[in-house]
């Protein structure tokens, strides 16, 4: 209200100022509330604007109310960037004298030679019921003409919710994931809200949520809404961005207002000492802190258009600038050089991601410092995030750092945008004296391997092993160790036979036996074969008796049929064979010892029998 | 006569046992070797692996499956697959550079402590062959001792007996040594306590069980010994002695 008086102040002393540019005549006219009791004042107020020197204006007409005191006038005065802005309020205060739908007529003015007017204002009067008298809330219209129009104490209590109103208001309700959704709430309310206070912000599941700072000083604007006129005062901005898809909730917005409290007047004494505009002023009034919140939003979350999508695309979304830049050109080989990337602009910053590096090996890079800043004090949330990449060439030559691409969603286009950076060239000397790799923990043997590539794949067709197979469960490794043990044994044995052979006489005559009497056969044969004299029978009888003898180990000298008889019977043989031995002796000493007198045998024939004989003595001793 | 028969057997034999070729497991590997060379990596990976699922492998074809997987930047599988060519081709020059040059894109870089020098010389005594390449030679040594054994046994030529007698200490003496060095290299080959880091990045925690206390960070291709395992977790050692427990699927073993 202070204010206000020193408004007026500011308005006289402006209007002394001339050569302001014209402006439009804005003229119109509203009422506190459009649905009243037939008990009820209404304040009829008409706003002009625009205007430098203001023209009378006739009171409301209309045959459905009586004036009941008016009119009280205020002005205001705003210079915003230069241009003043001038306006001026009249209101009356109005009661009906019927019930319905009652109709105020328009009010005219004449300005310059021109007309404007008001439009037409409804009001729905219903029949109060209670029994309240309006002469008792009738008060008189305060004294002083700047002096706006006030709640007068006679407003209804139960009114007041309508009086007072938290309303969240988004630009649409339909967003991509990822797309920049500001959210403003904003207080209605009439005159009768003195301070205000966010008691809690809004909870919004599925949105990454950033607040706007909120200005010391709130603008407060006029806004009718159904007629009614309101100021309206934003209380917090949001910006909301999505990182889900789906029906999202924005839940409500908590706000506690100290809002004037119009109690009944008591009446006592000194009432008319207290009648005074001056304690009718709020400042006087009590107040109390009520809660207001605002109606959950519901917001549907598109998901980002498949095709097209970059493959460079990592959740961008809104409105992206890059830069790059390189602090030298020319470096030498081991020493470090700082590679920015930057990227700007308004969207999701939180979900900026940098494609990665491709850099040859040769280069060795350090993790990237990430570097945010969001700037949320332009009404909408901007930013920027820098890469700073520290590079430390390891070889001499010409490096090149290829270009890095960046993609974006941009809503209003509702297209994808791939940015490109420069690419850079370095020109990295050498260093002759180099300690290299003292600083990167490789030695001097793996820096010479940088920048090497691997040798190349063998295309000759591979042995096949059994995987798990081990060298024990092949065949061919046992195959030849076995092969080396036979060959032992064998060797072994043969060693063995042979010592025999040599230090044991007895089994050497028997081993021996064998093979020569088959000599000896031989021999009687070709002798048999010739002319065979009395030489063969002994050459036979001398085999026969040393094979037996041979065999059974018993002396040669003067071994005879007499002897061998008892020796082979011993040897439990065959009766038959034992007698056919003898015989034969027998028969070849009687022809060797009584030459002429037995009738000879043919010596093939004798020699026949002794073969036949040894081979039958052979299968028994 | 008739040992140098069964001998020439033998050799035919044992020759047939090794060479025995599988048509469709060398289509298989130069079909990978096609797609290699016409840089189509993951193909090549594809049918290099199809082999080893077949059952079968060899050191070359984990050398070119390492080389694919470098390709490709797969920097843990190339350090397995090089580990394990380098295990089958223990002095090949190839396979020993490439797993230095990859090697060098593993994140950790572990200071190995110095070894005793006698130590490293018996190490390096071990690794000289693979332990087939051991097992050869000491099937070899053993029948040239022997032979010459057994015909130093039996035949009786002085000049010839000085020969073998000689031959067969030396090979005899070889032999034994060889037969130890298999057994080293046989162990160290069939252990199974060696493994390479499969994820970008571990921790190593203090006991087996999440949350537990982080006490180093391993990466990606270093090579760790397994030195225990508890249900889903593989305490390891890094070459520096240090311990700790991961996950089981963190690690494959060589």
């Amino acid at each position: 209200m202070s204010g206000l008086r020193k408004y007026s102040l500011i308005l006289f002393l402006t209007l002394l100022i001339a050569g302001a540019a014209a402006q439009d005549v804005r003229f119109s006219a509203s009422v506190n509330k459009n649905v009243i009791s037939d008990k009820d004042i209404l304040v009829y107020t008409v706003t002009i604007e625009g205007v430098r020197d203001f023209p009378d204006v006739p009171p409301p007409e209309s045959p459905d109310f009586v004036l009941i005191s008016g009119p009280s006038q205020s002005s205001s005065i705003q210079i915003i960037n230069g241009q003043m802005n001038a306006s001026k309020t009249i209101s009356w205060q109005i009661a009906p004298t019927r019930t319905g739908k009652l109709t105020i007529n328009p009010v005219s003015i004449k300005y310059h030679g021109k007309t404007y007017s008001t439009e037409a204002v409804t009001v729905t009067v219903t029949t109060s019921v209670s029994g309240q008298s309006r002469s008792q809330t009738r008060t008189p219209a305060p004294a002083q003409p700047a002096q706006p129009a006030q709640p007068t104490p006679g407003q209804n209590a139960d009114n007041r919710k309508g009086d007072v109103f938290l309303k969240a208001v988004v630009p649409q309700t339909t967003v991509y994931k990822g797309e920049e959704l500001i959210v403003s709430f904003d207080l209605y309310f009439r005159n009768n809200v003195r301070t205000y206070g966010r008691k809690k912000l809004p909870d919004a599941q599925g949105f990454w949520i950033e607040e706007f700072p909120a200005s010391g000083q709130p603008t407060i604007t006029n806004e009718t809404v159904n007629g009614v006129a309101y100021r309206k005062a934003t209380v917090q901005q949001i910006a909301l961005f999505a990182t889900k898809t789906g029906e999202l909730t924005i839940d409500p917005m908590v706000v506690d207002c100290e809002v004037v409290q119009t109690n009944q007047r008591r009446r006592s004494v000194f009432d008319d000492f207290f009648d005074d505009s001056f304690f009718n002023d709020p400042l006087f009034q009590s107040s109390k802190v009520m809660t207001f919140q605002s109606e959950p939003l519901r917001i549907r979350v598109k998901p980002l258009p498949e095709n097209g999508q970059p493959s460079s695309f990592s959740g961008a979304v809104g409105q992206f600038n890059t830069e790059s830049s390189i602090d030298t050109q020319q470096i030498q080989q081991d020493q470090a050089l700082t590679l920015r990337y930057k990227i700007s602009g308004s969207g999701n910053i939180n979900s900026l991601k940098m494609p990665p590096l491709d850099l040859p090996n040769s280069v060795e890079v350090f993790e990237p410092k990430i570097n945010k800043n969001i700037d949320n004090s332009r009404g909408t949330i901007r930013g920027s995030v820098t890469y700073e990449y520290v590079l430390i060439p390891r070889r001499p030559g010409l490096l090149t750092i290829p270009a890095a691409t960046f993609a974006y969603f941009d809503p209003k286009a509702e297209a994808y945008r791939t940015l490109s950076t420069r690419s850079f060239k370095v020109r990295v000397s050498s260093n002759d004296n180099s300690q290299a790799g003292q600083g990167a923990g490789l030695s001097k043997e793996e820096i010479s391997l940088l920048g090497q590539d691997i040798r190349f794949i063998v295309r000759e067709n591979p042995v096949w092993r059994q995987a798990g197979s081990t060298v024990l469960g092949e065949f061919w490794f046992w195959l030849t160790n076995a092969l080396s043990l036979l060959v032992l044994i064998g060797a072994a044995s043969l060693r063995w036979w042979t010592d025999k052979l040599e230090t044991n006489l007895a089994f050497a005559r028997r081993r021996k036996a064998w093979p020569k009497v088959q000599s000896r056969l031989r021999t009687l044969q070709e002798m048999a074969a010739g002319e065979a004299g009395m030489d063969f029978y002994t050459q036979l009888d001398q085999a026969l008796i040393g094979y037996v003898a041979d065999r059974l180990t018993l002396p040669l000298a003067g071994l005879g049929p007499k002897e061998i008889e008892p020796a082979l019977r011993r040897r439990g043989i065959d009766t038959e064979v034992i007698s056919k031995v003898v015989n034969l002796l027998v028969r070849l000493d009687e022809i060797r010892f009584l030459p002429g007198m037995v009738a000879a045998e043919k010596p093939a024939e004798l020699l026949a029998a002794g073969r036949d004989l040894l081979t039958n003595l052979s299968k028994v001793i | 006569m008739h040992l140098q028969r069964s001998i020439l057997m033998v050799i035919l034999m044992v020759g047939g046992l090794i060479g025995r070729p599988d048509p469709e497991l060398d289509r298989l590997f130069e079909q990978g070797n096609e797609a290699y060379q016409s840089e189509n990596y993951s193909e090549a990976i594809r049918l290099y692996e199809s082999i080893v699922t077949r059952g079968y492998d060899s050191g070359v074809l984990y050398f070119n499956l390492g080389n694919a997987y470098y390709r490709i930047g797969n920097i843990g599988q190339t350090i397995l697959n090089y580990e394990r060519a380098a295990r089958r081709m223990p002095n090949d020059p190839n396979v020993a550079f490439n797993l230095k040059l990859a090697n060098l894109g593993v994140k950790d870089k572990i200071d190995v402590p110095p070894v005793f020098f006698l130590f490293r010389w018996y190490q390096g005594g071990v690794n000289l062959l693979s332990a087939r390449g051991w097992a050869v030679l000491f099937a070899a040594l053993l029948l040239l001792t022997v032979m010459s054994f057994a015909v130093l046994l039996n035949v009786d030529f002085r000049r010839l007996r000085l020969f073998l007698r000689t031959v067969c200490l030396i090979a005899g003496i070889l032999g034994l040594l060889v037969a130890g060095l298999f057994i080293q290299k046989y162990h160290n080959e069939t252990a199974d306590d060696q493994g390479v880091v499969m994820s970008g990045t571990v921790s190593s925690l203090a006991a087996p069980q999440a949350g537990s206390t982080e006490l180093f960070m391993v990466h990606e291709g270093t090579r760790v010994r397994i030195l225990d395992s508890d249900e889903h977790w593989l305490k390891i050692e890094l070459i520096d002695g240090k311990q700790g427990w991961v996950p089981q699927s963190d690690v494959i073993k060589i």
